[in-house]
């Protein structure tokens, strides 16, 4: 237990047995965390090589599912029924975008979502869509459509009965690109009739190509950006309190400015998860 | 321990106003660029690059005003730049 205080009080607090510096502070630990850091960079690089979807996102279908009509249940709305030939629209439609190199409800030639639908075969009397890209987390997505009126008009609507997603990752305006689009709808019940004038405008799309991992390799490593710099947060503070409180003049940065500069950094990483919704 | 924290960033803070200054600016024009190429992942990370670039000379800069420039201290603020470079680039651009 005594080993332990004082590898902690080492670790955190300046003073002569550390040179006046906390030890995780110091240019060989920083060195250590440096390598670390680079060498978890190249194997997510390696892991991307081999295209292991989710990699670049961590949005899956059924998360997406469950946020809507969790959203859904909490606005007393009838739940979405998951359906297939809808998420195969949907998939059609992103598959288009990366074809045609448009991020768009509708593409340069002229396709409408209803389009993609009728396409897949589902015949509607309300149809509606929402689309999103760039986004890190499923939680993101639905948050940015809820936090957008149209789109979350669009989540809402109590005509709908149906919805079907698709998560495809692709080349996007030169960029790596994640397209999320979801397609809402109601059945036309009975014969085939023209698509309904009601019908709201498109909003997203989302396909879902593969499986993803059980532990997903970005969410991993986005908790451990977090820890690690709440890390560096804390012993910067913990040094600069106690070489403040004991007068500690000693060659080094400054403190104050590398925790200026993580914090700004981290509020940064937050927002890097957040990316486009039209 | 909080007020006694508050007490001594405050008189740091005084004591070089216009470093500070230009630091925090630095770091709100970061995260509004960040804000303004929202999902475009290679701009977002020269954006990234671009401060933490700043930050080490940002670092030089300020102890060659007061003097107490040591290659040490030039060590720490580029270790700590590339540690995050490194770290959000798994992030940013997987």
């Amino acid at each position: 237990m005594e080993k332990i205080k004082t590898f902690i009080h080492r670790l955190f607090v300046p003073h002569e047995e550390n040179n006046f510096r906390a030890k995780s502070l110091h240019t060989d630990f920083l060195t250590v965390y440096l390598v670390i850091a680079f060498l978890m960079m190249m194997v997510f690089k390696q892991g991307n090589i081999h295209d292991i979807l989710g990699f670049a996102t961590d949005i899956s279908v059924d998360k997406l599912y469950q946020l809507t009509n969790e959203e859904r249940q909490k606005n007393n709305l009838p739940l979405l029924t998951l359906n297939s030939t809808l998420s195969l629209a949907a998939q059609k439609k992103a598959e288009n975008m990366f074809q045609e190199n448009y991020w768009s409800h509708y593409s340069p030639d002229g396709k409408t979502p209803w389009d993609f639908m009728l396409g897949a075969g589902y015949k509607y009397e309300y149809a509606g869509e929402n689309l999103a890209k760039n986004f890190l987390f499923s939680n993101g997505v639905v948050d940015a459509w809820m936090n957008s009126a149209t789109h979350r008009d669009n989540l809402l609507k109590k005509e709908y009965t149906e919805v079907g997603y698709a998560i495809v990752n692709g080349i996007l305006n030169g960029e790596q690109t994640t397209l999320v689009v979801q397609e809402f709808g109601k059945p036309m019940s009975g014969a085939f009739a023209p698509p309904s004038v009601e019908a709201s405008e498109p909003v997203g799309i989302v396909v879902q190509k593969a499986v993803q991992p059980k532990v997903s390799p970005l969410k991993f490593s986005f908790n451990f950006n977090v820890i690690f710099m709440m890390f560096l947060i804390m012993a910067l503070a913990l040094d600069f309190y106690f070489a403040s409180k004991f007068n500690i003049i000693r060659i080094g940065g400054k403190n104050t400015a590398h925790l200026l500069f993580i914090i700004f950094v981290l509020i940064g990483l937050f927002m890097s998860t957040i990316g486009a919704i039209i | 321990m909080a007020k006694n924290l508050y007490s001594h960033l405050k008189s740091e803070f005084k004591n070089h106003l216009f470093d500070y200054l230009l630091l925090i600016t630095a770091g709100i024009f970061f995260l509004i660029l960040l804000n303004i190429f929202r999902g475009q992942r290679v701009i977002e990370f020269f954006v990234l690059v671009s401060f933490a670039f700043f930050y080490i000379v940002w670092g030089i800069y300020h102890h060659i005003i007061n003097e107490t420039l040591h290659l040490k201290t030039v060590v720490e603020y580029i270790l700590i730049a590339f540690i995050v470079i490194f770290l959000l680039k798994i992030i940013i651009l997987p």
